[in-house]
C-alpha cells in the first residue's frame, strides 16, 4: 500500500501526516519488533521484510502484514459462523486501539467478502471526565471516516449516576466492578436500542489469555468456562462476539500504525485493579520469555471445560424481577449496586453476602430511582432437547 | 522477596492486608498455647502442627493405596505392589520421605519370644502396606551447565531411613540404549532423531529420521537439549525426561504407586505452568496418574503404577516448617540456573510472591483446577511426553496463524526458488511419519515455539545436524520402518552432513582462491 491518504481497498481517508495523529501508541512497538536489517519477506519472498510479526516471529513485509493479520479474523469469524447475511451488528467503540481497529476490519472484511452485514458504532459514556470525553471525540471522527451510524448511551442518562459521581461516593475501591457491571448491561441497552442482533467487541488474544489466568487464580468457574467462548449469549440477550479473539495486543497496535488509524490511547483513571494488574505483569513476562504464551493458555482455555458434576451446582439463570435483565439472583447485579448507591451503602453491596445484609435491613424504600426496563429486540430462545422435538 | 503490589496503583486504591493475627494469638484448635505458625489467617501452636501435617498427608494418600474402593468405608489398606518415591532432594521430597517412612516402614510389630512377629508374618497387623519402598534419585548435572554431581550426597541423606533401596539414575539415561534394554527387555539399536534446519533448530514440519550418529547418551543428552529453542522448552524437557525416567523404572520394579513430593504451593506453579505452555487439555494429570497411559511402545503392560502426590495440600510453608520441626535432613535440590527456567521460573517466581499477599491463591488455584476436565476426547498419547494427545491441533494452529501465502503462485515461486538447503529430504522423511501429528500440544510448542531470547543453555561445542530423540519415542510401525536386505542386513538410511558430503567429492573440488 502507497502512503497516501486513501486506502485503496477501503477508500477509508487517513491522516496525512503521522505526527498529525491525535495519539499514536507507539510504546508497544519496541526494539525487539522492528527489524532494521534488509531482509525478504517470509511470506511472499518478494518485498523487503519491515517487521517481525509477534504471532509467529516471522519476518515479513507490511502489506503480508495486513494480509494475514485481515485473513486470520476473516478465519475467526468464518469459522465460528459468527455472522448471517443481512445482520445488524454493533461495533463496541471505546476509541481505543482495539475498537479503533475492529471497526475498521469490519468495514474492510464485510465489504471484501460480501458479509452482507450493516455495522453500527456502539459507544458508552461513564461519564469520566479528562478521559471519556476526549475518547468520545475520537469516536466521533471514526464514524466520519468509516461513514458508520453511531449510538453513544450513558451511565448518567441509564443509571442517572457517572462514574466521576460514583467514584465521589465510595471511593477507588472497586469502583471498577460497578463500572464494568454498568457497561455490560448498557451494552446490551445500546444494542436493543438500535434493534441490531449482534455486538462485537475488541477483546483481544492478550485481554482473554489474562482473564484465563485471572479466572484460575480467583475460583471463578463461571467465568472460566466461558471466557474463552469466541460467541456469548444468554436466552434473552443479545449476541455477543470477540473476532479479535486470536489478534495480539501487538499485532494490533502494529495495524493501527502502519494504517495510520486515529485513536486513543490512556489508562483509565480510575482502575487501579491490583489483582488484574499482576496477571497483565505476569502475561507480559511470559510473552517476554516465550511470545506463543498468549495463545498457548487461549488453547489451554479452549482445552478444558468443568466437569459435569460441577456445572450441576451452577446457578440458572432467569431474569431480574427489577428491571427484566439477565440474572443468576432475584436482582442483577447493576440493579443490585444501584440500590447500594441510591441508598448510600454501595460499598456494602459487592458481595453476595452483603447483600444479604443490605436484605436484612429491610425493603428498599418505593421511592428509590431504578433501571428502566430491559426489552430485548429478539424474542426469548427457548432450548429445547431432541426428545422434546420428537 | 518484594512484594509484588501493582506498581501503577494509587496507595488509597488498593485494599488494605488483613492482619496476620486476625482470630487471636493462640492455637486454633487446642486453644491453650500460643500459636507458633499462621496458616492462612488460622494460628497453630507447634504440638498440634505435626499431626495437622500427618493428617493432611494421609487424606491425600490412603484414599488411593488400594487399587479399587471397595465397598468398605474403611478398607484395610493393601497395595498391590510394592512403592517407589521420587526424590529431588527438595524440601518436598525430604518431608515426604520422613513421612512415608515414619508412617509405614519404621513401626515393627510386636514380637513373640522367639523375635518373629506375633501372630505369624500373615497376621493382617503384621502385613505392611507395601511390600517394599525404593527412593528414585535423577541426577541431573548433565544438563545444567557447571553443575556438581550430587548422588552420593543424596545417597549418604538416606542414610536414616534403613531398609529403603536407593535408586540412582541419570538424566541420559533417556538416551541410554542398555538402560531402554533392561526396562523393556527388547534390545532396540535404533534412535530417532530430528532434523535440524540451519538454524541448529527443529524444522516446522519435525521430520524424523534415524540416527547415523552413535553419540554417547552424554552428548545425545546435551544435543538434544542445545537443539531446543527456548529457555522454557529445556526447562519442560527436562521435566519430561525425569517424569517418565520414574514412570518406567517404578514399573521395572513392579511398583503399584510412585508418590512424588509435590506441595500444595509447587502444584499450583505446575498448574499455572502447564496453562502456560498449553497443556489444558493435560491438566487433570497434573493431579494424578496412572502408568502406562494406554498402550506404551516396547513396553510390556504389566500392573500399572499410580502417581500420587500426597503433600498436594500442604503448602511450601507448612513444608518448612515440618521439616525444621522435626529435624529433617533437606540435602537442597540442584537449582535450575536461570537462563533455562523459562516460564516455569516465572511462574514459580509469581505464584510464591502472590502466596505473600493473598495466602489463599494457591489454595484456590488447585481447587479451580481439579474442577476442570479435558474436553473431547483423546485421540491416543504424545511419542514424546506419553500425557493425553487431543485431535485437530494442526488444523487450528494453521487457522489461527497463517504462516504461509495461500496464493500458489507464490507457493510455486517459492518452491522452485528454494534454497538448496531446504532441510526436507523426501526419500528420507517419506520413511517415518513427521513427528508433529503425534505430539501433543505442549510437546509441539516446546519444539517449534521460538523467541527472541535464545537459548543460551550449554552452547554446542560440535554443530549437529540432528536431534537425538530419547529412546522411548518410536512410532507403532517403528520396526517396519527400517528396510532389511533378503540376507537380513539392516539398512539405515541417514543424512548426509554437509561436511561427509564435501569429504566425499574432495578430491574433485578446486581451491577456493
Amino acid at each position: 500500500m502507497d502512503e497516501s491518504d486513501e486506502d485503496p481497498k477501503t477508500g477509508l481517508r487517513t491522516p496525512e501526516n503521522p505526527s498529525s495523529l491525535r495519539l499514536h501508541d507507539r510504546s508497544h512497538l519496541d526494539h525487539t519488533v522492528l527489524v532494521m536489517a534488509p531482509m525478504s519477506c517470509a511470506l511472499c519472498q518478494n518485498a523487503k521484510a519491515i517487521l517481525k510479526r509477534p504471532k509467529t516471529g516471522q519476518q515479513i513485509c507490511k502489506e503480508c502484514f495486513f494480509f494475514v493479520f485481515e485473513t486470520e479474523v476473516h478465519n475467526t469469524i468464518i469459522q465460528a459462523h459468527l455472522f448471517e447475511p443481512g445482520d445488524r451488528v454493533a461495533i463496541g467503540a471505546s476509541g481505543g486501539k482495539d475498537s479503533t481497529v475492529l471497526a475498521y476490519v469490519m468495514k474492510t472484511l464485510n465489504e471484501r467478502y460480501n458479509y452482507g452485514l450493516e455495522l453500527f458504532l456502539l459507544s458508552i459514556d461513564e461519564g469520566i471526565t479528562g478521559y471519556r470525553d476526549d475518547s468520545l471525540e475520537t469516536v466521533k471522527r471514526n464514524q466520519q471516516q468509516y461513514n458508520m451510524p453511531l449510538k453513544i448511551l450513558s451511565y448518567e442518562e441509564l443509571y442517572g449516576w457517572t462514574m466521576d459521581a460514583i467514584v465521589a461516593e465510595i471511593g477507588k475501591k472497586n469502583n471498577c466492578t460497578f463500572c464494568g457491571v454498568f457497561r455490560r448491561q448498557a451494552l446490551d441497552r445500546g444494542a436493543s436500542a438500535l434493534e441490531v442482533d449482534h455486538i462485537v467487541t475488541g477483546h483481544n488474544a492478550d485481554d482473554i489469555a489474562e482473564t484465563v489466568l485471572m479466572n484460575i487464580m480467583r475460583g471463578d468457574i463461571a467465568r472460566l468456562g466461558r471466557c474463552t467462548q469466541i460467541c456469548t449469549r444468554g436466552e434473552d440477550t443479545i449476541k455477543r462476539s470477540k473476532p479479535f479473539k486470536y489478534a495480539y495486543e501487538k499485532e494490533i497496535v502494529m495495524y493501527a500504525y502502519f494504517k495510520k488509524l486515529d485513536y486513543f490511547s490512556t489508562e483509565c483513571i480510575y482502575s487501579p485493579d491490583a489483582y488484574r494488574g499482576h496477571a497483565r505483569t505476569f502475561l507480559k513476562d511470559l510473552e517476554a520469555a516465550r511470545p506463543s504464551a498468549i495463545i498457548d493458555i487461549i488453547h489451554s482455555g479452549e482445552a478444558f471445560e468443568l466437569r459435569e458434576d460441577i456445572k450441576a451446582t451452577q446457578k440458572q439463570q432467569q431474569t431480574c424481577k427489577r428491571c427484566g435483565y439477565m440474572s443468576s439472583n432475584d436482582l442483577c447485579k447493576a440493579c443490585t449496586l444501584l440500590e447500594g448507591l441510591e441508598r448510600g451503602m454501595a460499598g456494602s453491596v459487592i458481595t453476595d453476602r452483603a447483600r444479604k445484609k443490605l436484605d436484612a435491613m429491610g425493603p428498599a424504600p418505593d421511592n428509590l430511582r431504578t433501571i428502566p426496563h430491559f426489552q430485548s429486540p429478539r424474542p426469548a430462545v427457548s432450548i429445547q432437547s431432541p426428545s422434546q422435538e420428537s | 522477596m518484594a512484594s509484588c503490589g501493582n506498581p501503577i496503583a494509587d496507595d488509597s486504591a488498593l485494599m488494605l492486608s488483613r492482619p496476620r493475627f486476625d482470630k487471636g494469638k493462640h492455637c486454633v484448635k487446642c486453644k491453650l498455647n500460643l500459636g507458633n505458625i499462621v496458616i492462612r489467617h488460622a494460628v497453630y501452636c507447634r504440638d498440634c502442627f505435626t499431626p495437622l501435617v500427618i493428617v493432611k498427608f494421609r487424606r491425600a494418600l490412603e484414599p488411593h493405596v488400594n487399587a479399587n474402593a471397595g465397598t468398605s468405608k474403611r478398607p484395610k489398606l493393601k497395595a498391590s505392589g510394592s512403592l517407589v518415591l521420587g526424590f529431588s532432594g527438595g524440601l518436598g521430597s525430604a518431608v515426604l520421605l520422613d513421612l512415608v517412612y515414619k508412617s509405614y516402614f519404621a513401626g515393627r510389630p510386636p514380637t513373640d519370644e522367639n523375635g518373629d512377629p506375633r501372630g505369624g508374618i500373615n497376621h493382617p497387623r503384621n502385613v505392611s502396606v507395601w511390600t517394599s519402598c525404593a527412593v528414585c534419585y535423577v541426577e541431573v548435572s548433565s544438563a545444567i551447565p557447571e553443575a556438581h554431581e550430587r548422588t552420593e550426597e543424596m545417597r549418604s541423606a538416606l542414610a536414616s531411613y534403613p531398609n529403603l533401596k536407593f535408586i540412582p539414575l541419570r538424566l541420559e539415561d533417556a538416551f541410554d540404549e542398555s538402560w531402554w534394554c533392561r526396562m523393556t527387555g527388547n534390545p532396540d539399536m535404533s534412535q530417532l532423531t530430528l532434523e535440524l534446519g540451519k538454524d541448529g533448530l527443529p524444522t516446522e514440519g519435525l521430520n524424523l529420521a534415524h540416527s547415523s550418529n552413535t553419540l554417547s547418551p552424554k552428548d545425545a543428552l546435551r544435543a538434544f537439549l542445545t537443539a531446543l529453542p527456548t529457555p522454557t522448552a529445556v526447562s519442560r524437557a527436562i521435566q519430561v525426561l525425569i517424569r517418565l525416567l520414574m514412570f518406567f523404572t517404578a514399573q521395572f520394579h513392579g511398583a503399584s504407586h510412585l508418590v512424588l513430593g509435590s506441595s500444595l504451593t509447587t502444584l499450583a506453579v505446575s498448574l499455572v505452568s502447564c496453562v502456560a505452555q498449553g497443556g489444558g487439555h493435560a491438566i487433570r494429570e497434573e493431579f494424578q496418574e496412572e502408568w502406562p497411559p494406554g498402550l506404551s511402545p516396547g513396553v510390556e503392560r504389566g500392573g500399572s503404577v499410580r502417581v500420587v502426590r500426597p503433600l498436594r495440600d500442604v503448602t511450601m510453608k507448612e513444608c518448612a516448617a515440618f521439616a525444621w520441626w522435626n529435624g529433617i535432613r533437606v540435602p537442597g535440590r540442584p537449582r535450575l540456573t536461570r537462563v533455562i527456567t523459562g516460564i516455569p521460573g516465572l511462574t514459580k517466581d509469581f505464584v510464591v510472591r502472590l502466596e505473600k499477599d493473598y495466602p489463599s491463591t494457591v489454595s484456590t488455584i488447585a481447587r479451580t483446577c481439579a474442577k476442570l476436565e479435558p474436553k473431547g476426547t483423546s485421540v491416543g498419547e504424545c511419542w514424546f511426553c506419553y500425557s493425553h494427545l487431543q485431535g485437530g491441533l494442526a488444523d487450528w494452529k494453521a487457522r489461527i496463524s497463517i504462516r504461509s501465502h495461500p496464493n500458489l503462485k507464490v507457493v510455486e515461486r517459492l518452491a522452485s526458488s528454494s534454497p538448496a538447503d531446504s532441510s526436507v529430504h523426501p526419500d528420507q522423511t517419506s520413511r517415518l511419519p513427521p513427528l508433529d501429528t503425534h505430539l501433543c500440544y505442549s510437546c509441539i510448542t516446546m519444539f517449534t515455539s521460538r523467541s527472541s531470547r535464545k537459548s543460551s543453555f550449554a552452547p554446542p561445542l560440535i554443530h549437529h545436524q540432528d536431534m537425538p530423540l530419547p529412546r522411548w519415542v518410536k512410532p507403532q510401525d517403528a520396526e517396519e520402518a527400517i528396510p532389511v536386505s533378503k540376507n537380513g542386513e539392516l539398512w539405515v538410511r541417514s543424512r548426509q552432513s554437509e561436511k561427509e558430503c564435501r569429504e566425499s567429492i574432495a578430491d574433485f573440488l578446486l581451491p577456493d582462491n
